[in-house]
């Protein structure tokens, strides 16, 4: 298969190759034609924002669990509305009894790239429901994204998208998590000047350096232990605790998603389950807090990492402004147990900070800002 | 049994055993190979685990000490992993650039001398431009 993509030169250099750029990129569609779609593509869930070119408006704003269900053989007429034969997000999850349940991605990069297509045929329904607009997308990518990884996401959005740019996730949260009315008032501490995000997904947990430039590969540091490796540990220290517990990874999920905390053991943690239909009482106070409190250790190296290669005309700043986003910012106590390791290993007066409750929205809305930000020859065009 | 005494018999052979496999089921399962941990978990360490049990004579002190192990190895295969998950990128790479050149492992990650000025002016398009440019250097 040849490349999914016909990159425009950039830059200066670009301009006479744009002219005579194939006929079908030239014929710019008319306004009011083009939706521009910020897509955070996560492991667990997705975040999808659209608004149309040269406004602030959103028209779509959407989180869709990462999920696609393909309804099983056999199923009774009626069982599934509309007799659909797939079915995504938590309309797939409603009938987990009925459907082939298949997550797209894993650790932050398409697993599956059948349905990862299906995935994102359902995303541009989402955007624009008459299919007949054209559709570019900024989508986030972990930090340090192999090329085969971007690869895939391309093939995956060929035919569905018209073009895409393809953005680190941690850099997108930066942009997203910038209020651009402050920018220029006095006492706005700007995110993109001089920010470390650490963006703690379901497969991947990111850490970035933004220094009002774009962020160097040494700059960003990505990790393969995020929520699901959380939802693993728990998983094994139930059936290890509590033998033939019967209890599904969705539900450890959610027990996780409920009640997950880092720092000191907070027993009795007692966590009422259905388990063989009788209702049980189990105590998970260690169990949650060791498998979360492997994530502060996964993580902390990286970030002092990272803070070890700022300047030190700089780090002083930076160390005012350590921000954490994605589902993991809701673990309880996260900030303030990264903050005091740092205060313990003598870091000057860290503060370690939650980005808030749009911690699900934030890349998208990076991505969003990027797509109306970018010039025509920064896109890649994905030939049909 | 005393605190000193149970410490002690943590380093007893049979014991030692049932770290050095649990170790290796705690990698697997961070390496996401669940299957294959199970595996162990089930032949290799439920053995090693009834060995140890036997020789410390079963019982309450016998369980503390298998949760002591289990708890320390899983905590020293944690640390293990996040070092190495650091570690190695910065070796790789410095291997890379200075073949040969030992002594380079030594010194500490390169902190850049002086923060970039930052140019209030460069909007989103000027970092896509350097992202576009990066990609094209590899």
């Amino acid at each position: 298969m040849t490349t999914a993509t016909a990159e425009k030169p950039s830059s200066a250099a670009a301009q006479p190759a744009a002219v005579s750029f194939p006929p079908q990129a030239k014929a710019a569609p008319t306004k009011g034609t083009v939706l521009l779609v910020g897509l955070d593509l996560g492991t667990n869930k997705s975040c999808i924002l659209a608004g149309p070119p040269g406004s602030t408006d959103i028209t779509v704003s959407k989180v869709v669990p990462s999920v696609v269900g393909y309804v099983k053989d056999g199923i009774v007429d009626g069982i599934i509305t509309g007799n659909a034969r797939i079915l995504y997000g938590e309309d797939a999850l409603r009938q987990m009894l009925h459907v082939e349940l298949v997550a797209p991605l894993a650790e932050g990069v398409i697993s599956h790239p059948e349905s990862a297509r299906d995935f994102m045929q359902h995303i541009r329904l989402l955007a624009d429901p008459t299919g007949r607009t054209e559709i570019r997308a900024v989508v986030g990518v972990p930090a340090n994204a192999g090329e085969q990884a971007r690869e895939n996401i391309r093939r995956s959005a060929q035919g569905i998208f018209s073009r895409i740019l393809l953005i680190p996730e941690p850099f997108l949260a930066a942009l997203g998590f910038r209020d651009d009315s402050r920018v220029k008032q006095s006492g706005y501490v700007d995110p993109v000047v001089n920010s470390l995000f650490i963006d703690i997904g379901g497969g991947t947990s990111d850490l970035c350096l933004v220094q009002g430039y774009f962020p160097t590969r040494d700059d960003q540091i990505s990790i393969p232990f995020a929520g699901d490796a959380i939802d693993e540990l728990l998983f094994d220290e139930l059936n290890r605790t509590y033998p033939n517990n019967g209890l599904s990874r969705i539900t450890v999920r959610e027990i996780k998603e409920a009640n997950a905390y880092v720092g000191p053991s907070r027993k009795p943690l007692d966590i009422k389950v259905v388990i063989g239909g009788k209702s049980r009482t189990l105590e998970l106070g260690d169990s949650v807090g060791n498998a979360c409190n492997t994530l502060i250790d996964r993580i902390y190296p990286a970030l002092t990492t990272l803070i070890a290669s700022a300047s030190s005309d700089s780090v002083v700043t930076l160390l005012q402004n350590i921000i954490i986003t994605g589902g993991g910012s809701q673990i309880r106590g996260i900030d303030t147990v990264l903050q005091k390791r740092l205060t313990d290993d003598g870091y000057e007066n860290p503060k370690v900070r939650l980005a808030g409750q749009d911690f699900q929205r934030y890349v998208a809305i990076g991505a969003l800002k990027a797509a109306r930000a970018a010039r025509e020859n920064q896109w890649q065009v994905l030939l049909a | 049994m005393t605190v000193l005494a149970e410490a002690l018999r943590r380093f007893e052979p049979p014991w030692i055993e049932v770290g050095r496999v649990f170790r290796r089921i705690c990698f697997l399962r961070f390496e996401g190979l669940a299957g294959e941990a199970q595996s162990i978990e089930e032949n290799e360490f439920a053995e090693a685990t009834a060995r140890a049990l036997g020789a410390s004579g079963s019982g309450p002190e016998a369980e503390s000490i298998l949760r002591t192990v289990l708890t320390e190895e899983r905590e020293r295969v944690s640390q293990a992993i996040a070092f190495a998950e650091v570690l190695v990128p910065l070796l790789a790479k410095r291997l890379a650039g200075l073949p040969g050149d030992a002594a380079a492992l030594a010194e500490p990650a390169p902190r850049r001398e002086k923060a970039r000025a930052f140019d209030p002016d460069r909007g989103i398009a000027d970092f896509i431009d350097d992202m576009l440019a990066q990609e094209r250097t590899g």
